[in-house]
């Protein structure tokens, strides 16, 4: 990925979900999200299933081996409920993971269903207390009479145990479906936002949550936008901005007032008459928004392209990506079969040179904002063996001309989609959920990011 | 929705459609027209009705019948409505007969195709603006949630339940919030259903009403094509906004409050009593329904 390759990375594999034919629904990964220091990588996944990966620390005798993601817990986070009242099942499947940064040797997590959020602890146990004066090895009380003298119970090493609680249970402050979560640069709030409403909390307080944003309308038949998706700052923790269905953006200030319906920057691409069509909004929605590190800069994605926007300018992008073009002229079948609703993710890379972010049969695209190439890539068992470099991969228009290993528009899966796609904070790793499986893959050429 | 003896053209896949004079164009609005229309209702049927997608379909649907208006040129092939624009059509005859002064009673007796076509659309779009609101409500509130809603003081016709109560009982005021919620409920489907009075209501709101009710309900329900409560109640939207209508008003605000009775549930429609397929009488039935379970459960409590 620097600037001094023209062959694309060189890109490790490792695949670590079991194969199957079929596709448990439960398995399929809804989330993928890094932890602020990359060691740990948590995913979630249709059956309220959190599975956190852990890199193992680089090897003296093998340099060349870099750490490598193995499981480090697996739990059940959200389970299916049932609204007696509207005879709904709400689904249990996680929708979000956020990590807290690490204050103390524990570390912990915002996971979220459809309703509710929960933050959970994860803690290790290597050791344990031995010698007890009332109870002996196996927890049985002594008999009094056999003990003559006090011994101070000490610690001794055991094998490592992961242990995952509850902590807090955010409940009951959503009528609509949460999208999003997201965690305030002061690390004592975070907010939740669902299709019409935001709200703050506190990590500490489950009682009670403030709303900040409220876009119902008084009126529900006038209703014709909705919030998709919403992320604080990354170190201004009064800002925090919101997108929506009609492709905008709203930057808003806490300072300003307690409710904050009335944005600050309105960030809204004017409409290109001549490409307008019937789904020109539909494909306007935006489906993620992503702070810059820096803050300085957005990323968002729509249907087909990804955008960046300066925090600065408010009329237009500084940049757009066409993430694959090639379906702006099947837009008709698109939302025939529903893929036009798709939500497909979006990230940065650590030094925000590069983005990424989710397409089709199992592809993903890359963009480098510097250099503007970009690369297509697969993740597939098929095509990629472990430490095998990831061939890039092209689209051919139907009917254009094809080179070998093309694929045309038409043969394109559409069942296999990248939604979820997450970078590691500082290093070219990069983690990908194609449907149930998980892909991590290393740049080894280049680990440091230029 | 295939028009009759039309057949389904397949969709200009190449061509950007931006040329609306051309035949083209017309075909996929159609196309996007019926596909849009069969997703909403799709869409509904789900356990988990997505508001993000039902606003983006609806909004498409809008547009696209705004741009059929925008092309008077175009050559409407539509004659005879199809189905579910004959429902539409039914409806909103229906709500002309409730509401001399709205507009739907004075689009209907047009002879004009267009006419009928365009008071179809706009009343299919006030059902999907009725239904979303609908589906937004279908929120996990409680019983005591909705009441709280219902004292807010905006609420105009709030005010005017709560003085309702009032006036009919000195221990009214004393009752829990669930039976509060139990006759406003009553309110609503009781305004249609002309041969109670409102002092009729207030003597006896004990099960006996209720189960008296549900019948009623229950036997409309299968009849598939007769105007009743449940159908009229979803087309109370268009109603607040006549304000000699009062009454109308303020169960308009109850009905955004109360979002069991207008959630579509998903029942399974197998009920052979059902004479006629198209979705607004199986959801109306729903709705019967998901009354009777509502009420059932209230009476149980």
């Amino acid at each position: 990925m620097g600037e001094d390759t023209d062959a694309p990375p060189t890109l490790n594999h490792r695949g670590f979900l079991p194969d199957h034919n079929y596709v448990t629904e439960a398995d399929i990964i809804s989330t993928v999200e890094f932890n602020h220091t990359g060691e740990l990588l948590a995913t979630g996944d249709k059956g309220g299933r959190v599975v956190i990966f852990q890199r193992e620390p680089e090897s003296k005798c093998e340099p060349f081996s870099q750490g490598e993601y193995n499981v480090y817990s697996t739990f059940q986070s959200h389970e299916p409920e049932f609204d007696y009242l509207k005879s709904l099942e709400i689904e249990e499947k996680i929708n979000k993971i956020r990590w807290l940064p690490q204050q103390n040797a524990a570390h912990f997590l915002l996971s979220t269903n459809d309703k509710t959020i929960k933050l959970w602890k994860v803690s290790e146990r290597d050791k344990r207390p031995e010698g007890y004066n009332l109870k002996d090895e196996e927890g049985r009380i002594k008999d009094l009479s056999t003990v003559t003298s006090l011994q101070v119970p000490v610690l001794m090493p055991m094998d490592l145990m992961v242990e995952v609680s509850p902590r807090r249970v955010f409940a009951n402050a959503h009528t609509y479906h949460v999208n999003s979560i997201s965690v305030n640069s002061d690390y004592q709030t975070y907010m939740s936002a669902d299709d019409l409403r935001i709200n703050l909390w506190h990590l500490d307080i489950t009682d009670r949550s403030f709303n900040i944003v409220d876009i119902k309308p008084a009126n529900m038949e006038d209703l014709t936008e909705v919030i998709t998706a919403a992320e604080f700052h990354p170190h201004h923790c009064n800002l925090f901005v919101y997108s929506s269905s009609k492709g905008t953006l709203r930057l808003c200030d806490m300072r300003e007032a307690a409710l904050c319906d009335k944005h600050s920057k309105l960030f809204e691409e004017p409409e290109d008459p001549s490409a307008r069509s019937f789904f020109s909004e539909i494909i306007s929605s935006v489906s993620d928004v992503k702070f810059s590190h820096s803050g300085r800069y957005l990323l968002t994605r729509d249907y087909l392209t990804a955008k960046v926007w300066d925090l600065n300018m408010e009329s237009k992008p500084l940049e757009t990506y066409q993430v694959h073009d090639y379906l702006r002229s099947k837009l008709c079948s698109l939302y025939e079969n529903d893929c036009i609703f798709d939500k497909f993710e979006c990230a940065w890379n650590g030094s925000d040179s590069v983005i990424m972010t989710g397409a089709y049969n199992n592809f993903f695209r890359m963009f480098d904002r510097n250099t503007k190439r970009d690369v297509t890539l697969e993740a597939s068992r098929e095509s990629s063996k472990p430490r095998a470099v990831l061939k890039p991969r092209r689209v051919c228009a139907a009917g254009g001309k094809r080179r070998k290993d093309d694929i045309s528009v038409d043969s394109l899966d559409f069942t296999k989609k990248i939604l979820h796609t997450a970078w590691h904070p500082t290093e070219n790793i990069i983690a990908i959920a194609a449907t149930n499986n998980l892909y991590i893959f290393q740049d080894k050429l280049n680990s440091e990011l230029h | 929705m295939i028009m009759k003896g039309q057949k389904r053209k397949h969709p200009p896949e190449e061509v950007e459609i931006s040329d609306r004079s051309s035949p083209m164009w017309e075909s996929q609005r159609q196309l996007v027209f019926s596909v849009s229309l069969n997703k909403y209702h799709h869409g509904q049927e789900l356990p988990e009705p997505s508001l993000r997608r039902s606003v983006l379909i609806a909004n498409t649907l809008r547009q696209v019948s705004l741009e059929a208006f925008a092309a008077p040129s175009v050559d409407i092939e539509v004659s005879p409505p199809p189905c579910s624009s004959s429902s539409a059509l039914h409806k909103s005859v229906v709500t002309a007969k409730q509401h001399p002064a709205e507009t739907f009673s004075n689009s209907h007796s047009a002879l004009d195709s267009d006419f009928s076509l365009s008071a179809a659309i706009s009343s299919i779009l006030t059902a999907l603006d009725s239904t979303i609101d609908s589906c937004s409500q279908a929120a996990p509130r409680t019983p005591l949630r909705s009441l709280e809603n219902l004292s807010a003081p905006s609420d105009g016709g709030v005010a005017w339940v709560k003085q309702g109560l009032r006036g009919y009982g000195g221990g009214w005021e004393q009752q829990e919030e669930g039976r509060e919620w139990e006759s406003s409920t009553e309110l609503m489907r009781c305004s249609y259903l002309s041969e109670l009075t409102v002092e009729d209501l207030f003597q006896d709101i004990d099960t006996s009403l209720l189960e008296r009710d549900m019948e009623v309900l229950g036997l409309i329900g299968s009849g598939g094509e007769c105007p009743t409560g449940d159908d009229l109640l979803r087309y109370l939207p268009p109603f607040s906004s006549s304000p000699s209508h009062p009454f109308s008003l303020s169960l308009n605000q109850n009905l955004k409050c109360l979002p069991s009775l207008s959630s579509f549930g998903p029942l399974s429609s197998s009920l052979p009593s059902l004479s006629s397929p198209h979705f607004s009488s199986q959801n109306h039935v729903r709705e019967g329904l998901d009354l009777e379970h509502l009420m059932e459960i209230l009476v149980e409590s």
